[in-house]
């Protein structure tokens, strides 16, 4: 072993070694700068990104006021926009007419607003979510009318799914009783139990 | 698609969207395991790494590698596929990085062990790495153990005050007269059969899993009431009683162990899980102060206190350094690092073994004169990330306990980092701990590697928990 080539598997051996952190690092960025925002293509940029501005519910009405100087330019309403995924054709019932669909992009939290736990929030990420009696559910609601498994939230394409499963006493979108996978609506409740809840900006 | 659920909606959709399963019926959804395969790709980086650092050795030290790299490298590598194989069914969601990196951290301890062991011509039985690589089989053995028998880390708070009994005991244990053994001057071991064991590294989980439990039963009466003085609120007299008791604790251990890192140690993780479960910075105030009086004190009454002082302010005095139980070793391994420079002298190429201990306590002056600045920063960098990863561990948990008990297990591996490799650097004065998985030592191993496993069990349980009870 000549000298040189010692001097390179050492170098080498170091490199490796900080490849590995980097690899680490690299890894755990989204623990450090949090999830990454996704950039919005079409006409709904509204506050995707910016649910800590706190205009809540209403903020396509344009007047949040702390966050005006970010959000003013999109702040018109976004009307429906064109299902990015031509393949699914909505189930019947679901208006287009109505709300645009809460999407991974324009959604950003699931709001309880009836029942026991009415006001809080979670955030939403780019994972499913269950609902039901079970403790392994993300949201567990334990009252008479919840099912084990009750139903849960899919991501479809980009776009925010409920489905039923098979629940005792249903699930009801917008009054509606959930009987296929139909796209949620923004702002449009969702009734499990004595609980509802939105998906909102 | 022959989903029934959607047939019934209207014209089916086709998608590429995950086909929802039938409501009827429960059927296991099969979920890529991201994590773990993640931790696979990482863990078998790691053990390329390791077995490089065996065979660089070899080649630096012997000049020719031999088999050697499949008992050590092969050896540690089994053990953690093992582990992450297991956690691919009992933690599904445990944390994907905390394996990899203890894993690197052991890994490049055993070749540098390896490497002293070459200078000391010690082979078979007698070498410490082979033992080195038992301990590690045994240790992540436990931490096996640990992850199946914990299933959930909330039974833990049931023990609150069983675990200051075991604490106590594994303390008390080094002073019994037939097992308890005194090595170099501090009487912190137990001898039975032909091996040694230092209880009060183990003792630091006991202790660790003890104050979450009774801090968070405690904490109101500690953190709300009290008397504000020059800006900070200071706690009431009669709520002074834990933190004296801690004290007192660490000031018998300078005193009868004589060994002042234990005793820190115990003390700056009581300080920073009161810290923690009141937010009130007066109790570190208090506890910074009440050591460094101790140590004051202790510096005056105790010789070897004294002794350690003297040979930290005045390391390079030729009259210290000459001194039995000078300098010496504190300043061979100061050379050893000065020689090693930027990049080192190359695994197997310097002459870590000069300094005494060099496997044990000075094992990180052997990697930086082995590896240079650049090998010890990246040593650095690996407990960092292990570190940061238990306080993200415990900052997403939900119970007080959990966090708690997260913040004090991952707390204890950065104060011991900061003992032992400060002691290294004479930025504080010397005292033996081990670094953490890599010194050779089976009771540092085992200690580090249970912390490791009940780390991984509160990320998987923090990861399943639902995000909302109603």
């Amino acid at each position: 072993m000549s000298e040189l080539t010692l001097l390179i598997l050492q170098l080498a051996f170091l490199a490796l070694l900080w490849v590995f952190i980097f690899i680490v690092v690299y890894a755990m960025r989204s623990d450090l700068f949090g999830q990454r925002v996704r950039k919005l293509k079409d006409a709904a940029p509204a506050a995707a990104g910016v649910a800590a501005a706190g205009a809540p519910g209403a903020a396509s009405a344009g007047a949040g006021a702390g966050a005006a100087a970010s959000v003013a330019p999109a702040a018109p309403a976004p009307q429906t926009p064109a299902p990015k995924v031509p393949t699914f054709v909505p189930a019947p019932g679901t208006e287009l007419s109505g709300p645009p669909h809460a999407t991974t992009s324009n959604a950003s939290r699931l709001v309880i607003t009836s029942g026991a736990k009415s006001g809080s929030e979670i955030p939403l990420g780019n994972e499913p979510l269950t609902i039901g009696r079970s403790s392994d559910s993300s949201v567990v609601i334990r009252d008479d009318y919840t099912s084990t498994h009750h139903a849960r939230l899919m991501i479809w394409g980009d776009e925010w799914v409920i489905q039923d499963l098979d629940s005792t006493n249903g699930t009801f979108l917008d009054g509606q009783r959930v009987s296929a996978p139909v796209h949620i609506p923004l702002n449009t409740p969702i009734r499990i139990g004595a609980t509802s809840f939105e998906l909102r900006r | 698609m022959t989903n029934g659920a959607v047939t019934n909606g209207g014209p089916t959709a086709t998608t590429d969207a995950p086909t929802p399963t039938p409501g009827r019926g429960i059927r296991r959804i099969r979920v890529p395991q991201k994590l773990r395969n993640l931790e696979l790709f990482l863990l078998l980086f790691v053990c390329a790494v390791n077995a490089f650092a065996v065979v660089l050795v070899q080649f630096g030290a012997l000049g020719y590698a031999d088999m050697t790299v499949f008992t050590l490298g092969a050896g540690l590598a089994v053990l953690v596929l093992g582990l992450h194989v297991a956690l691919r069914f009992v933690a599904t969601n445990a944390d994907p990085f905390i394996l990899p990196i203890a894993a690197l951290l052991n890994g490049i301890g055993i070749a540098i062990i390896y490497r002293i062991d070459i200078a000391e011509k010690l082979t078979g039985w007698e070498s410490t790495a082979v033992r080195q690589v038992v301990w590690s089989g045994l240790a992540i053995a436990l931490a096996l153990v640990v992850i199946l028998v914990i299933r959930n880390h909330r039974v833990l708070q049931r023990y609150t005050y069983l675990a200051m009994l075991v604490a106590a005991i594994l303390l008390l244990l080094p002073m019994l007269p037939v097992i308890g053994q005194e090595i170099n001057g501090a009487r912190v071991w137990i001898h039975f059969g032909g091996f040694s064991f230092q209880p009060g590294e183990v003792a630091k989980i006991a202790l660790a899993v003890f104050f979450a439990g009774y801090l968070v039963s405690r904490r109101d009466s500690l953190s709300m009431v009290g008397t504000k003085f020059l800006g900070l609120r200071f706690p009431r007299a009669r709520d002074l009683g834990p933190i004296l008791v801690l004290w007192a604790l660490s000031m018998a251990i300078i005193i009868f162990q004589r060994d002042l890192g234990t005793a820190l140690l115990y003390f700056g993780l009581f300080v920073v899980m009161i810290y923690v479960a009141t937010g009130r910075a007066s109790w570190v105030v208090l506890g910074v102060g009440l050591f460094l009086a101790g140590a004051v004190i202790a510096g005056q009454v105790l010789v070897y206190v004294n002794d350690r002082f003297t040979n930290w302010l005045d390391a390079f005095n030729p009259a210290i350094y000459d001194a039995q139980g000078g300098s010496y070793q504190l300043v061979q391994g100061l050379f050893g690092l000065a020689n090693g420079g930027l990049i080192g002298t190359g695994l197997g190429e310097g002459r870590p073994d000069i300094t005494p201990l060099a496997q044990s306590d000075y094992v990180i002056a052997s990697i930086g004169e082995e590896l240079g600045l650049a090998g010890m920063f990246a040593i650095l960098a690996l407990y960092l990330l292990f570190i940061s990863r238990g306080f993200r561990i415990s900052f997403a948990g939900q119970d007080d306990f959990g966090r708690l008990l997260g913040v004090g297990l991952s707390f204890t591996v950065a104060l011991q980092c900061f003992i032992v490799i400060g002691g290294v650097t004479r930025v504080i004065p010397l005292t033996g701990l081990t670094a953490p998985f890599m010194a050779a030592g089976g009771s540092s191993l085992v200690a580090n590697w249970i912390i490791v496993a009940l780390l991984l069990r509160l990320s998987d349980t923090v990861r399943n928990q639902p995000r909302l009870v109603i």
